[in-house]
């Protein structure tokens, strides 16, 4: 059922975009024509699923971002130095030039004493305090994933530590790429498209059109089905899942297109309702995930 | 085939091509004008609907309504409640005392929309994330909320 379209142009171009982005961005830095750029990457208040989702990239891959198209200056997870010399390299940025990455929400109860993210000169660093300090200051900001974006599971019902997504704090724009995880051609691409011509054409909610700009619903290979209301009672069936509660429908982003793990499937394509993970409000907004006794 | 019916299909089948050419083109020139002769096929489909519903009101009442489907039909708060659009009920909303049938529309799925569920009245959500937007005229109007 995935395989069909295959040759749709439409479809080509769009499986095309980050790569053809990324090559370009790699050639000016090796060219010298644009500056190999500093990044920054926070772990905030989430599962890390973002950094891991983007280690899984391919064609482009994170060794060529990390080699070839910017200098990664921080990153908690990748980065060799640890505690107090890795906090240096953090906050020696201030008042450079850098992009700012954010992966999860902002714990905000009680100062954001809920997640701090390393010791510096003896004080503990929370996530609130590092994303006031270097937002603002940042050449862009950029929100990966969704709780980054809109709180997302961590603000989920009851939220006990008041988590927020990034623009919730900043006074200027935040560009946002949701997905639960951030699928890595949209967090590369959107980057190489900073670095070559600046910000990218963006939705009314932040998001670059180039990925966000259809419902997964539109572009869903199931769509026939729906038109003409054959729909799935269980999982498993192979056609629509509209009365199981699939949110295709309201979930604006390109997975039917681009797939996930090497483009080799994604949940519909594996008979699993879309939960949304890529809208806002998602996940309190999207429930229930599975229904069965739709009319 | 009437000649109802030949016209909506031709529309369709030219609203077809024209999505397929929209792929294709990259000049947004070509694009614009794309996208005026969908309009186009838009109105023109929704004269012919409201010729098409005129002629079935015109039926329905020669042959007494069913009442269930007729816009007249009223419900009170505890009625509506029943439509939740499970276990055999039609998914009903309201919004500004019109209630509506969202049974299949794609953006209540299993009769759930952002958190909320079919069988209620959601004027004041529907006027925090809707207004201004031409939904409701999309929608069939299926009675009216009492009091
Ligand atoms: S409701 Fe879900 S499964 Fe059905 S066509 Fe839309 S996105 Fe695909």
């Amino acid at each position: 059922m995935n395989e069909k379209n295959i040759n749709c142009p439409n479809i080509t171009m769009r499986l095309e975009t980050a790569s053809v982005l990324v090559n370009k961005a790699i050639d000016a830095v090796t060219m010298n024509k644009i500056q190999k750029r500093n990044l920054i990457w926070l772990e905030l208040t989430g599962c890390s699923g973002n950094i891991i989702s983007l280690l899984d990239g391919a064609d482009p891959d994170f060794k060529s971002l990390a080699t070839q198209m910017v200098k990664i200056v921080y990153d908690n997870s990748l980065m060799a130095a640890e505690g107090e010399f890795a906090m240096e390299k953090l906050f020696n940025m201030l008042g450079k030039d850098y992009i700012l990455a954010v992966e999860g929400a902002v714990s905000t109860k009680d100062g954001g004493l809920y997640n701090v993210i390393g010791r510096f000169k003896g004080e503990s660093i929370t996530a609130y305090r590092a994303i006031k300090e270097l937002g603002e200051g940042a050449a862009y900001v950029i929100a990966v994933g969704t709780c980054a974006s809109d709180g997302g599971i961590s603000a989920a019902r009851p939220n006990p530590s008041k988590c927020v997504g990034v623009q919730d704090l900043l006074n200027r724009k935040v560009i946002k790429l949701p997905g639960c995880p951030c699928h890595p051609d949209w967090f590369m691409g959107t980057l190489a498209y900073i670095l070559l011509f600046g910000e990218p054409a963006l939705d009314e909610r932040a998001r670059p059109l180039m990925f966000y700009s259809t419902l997964i619903h539109d572009c869903c290979p199931r769509h026939p089905f729906f038109e003409q209301g054959v729909f799935a009672e269980k999982l498993g069936d192979e056609t629509c899942m509209f009365k199981l509660g699939c949110r295709g429908p309201v979930t604006r982003v390109d997975c039917p297109i681009r797939k996930w793990n090497d483009r080799v499937n994604w949940p519909i394509g594996d008979n699993s309702p879309c939960i949304g993970c890529a809208m806002f409000g998602f996940p309190d907004k999207m429930k229930p995930f599975i229904s069965y006794n739709t009319t | 085939m009437n000649d109802r019916e030949f016209y909506v299909n031709s529309i369709f089948k030219e609203m077809h091509s024209t999505i397929d050419s929209l792929y294709v083109t990259c000049n947004s020139c070509t694009k614009n004008t794309l996208l005026n002769s969908l309009r186009k096929n838009i109105s023109d489909l929704s004269v012919l609907l409201q010729g098409a519903q005129n002629d079935v009101q015109k039926n329905n009442t020669a042959n007494a309504p069913d009442i269930i489907s007729s816009p007249n039909k009223s419900f009170t708060r505890a009625e509506l409640s029943r439509y939740n659009g499970k276990n055999g009920n039609p998914a009903y909303v309201a919004v500004n005392g019109t209630v509506y049938d969202v049974t299949n529309n794609a953006a209540w799925a299993a009769a759930t929309h952002f958190g909320l569920t079919a069988g209620r009245d959601v004027t004041r959500e529907f006027t925090s994330c809707h207004s201004g937007q031409p939904i409701l005229s999309r929608l069939k109007a299926v009675g009216k909320i009492v009091t």
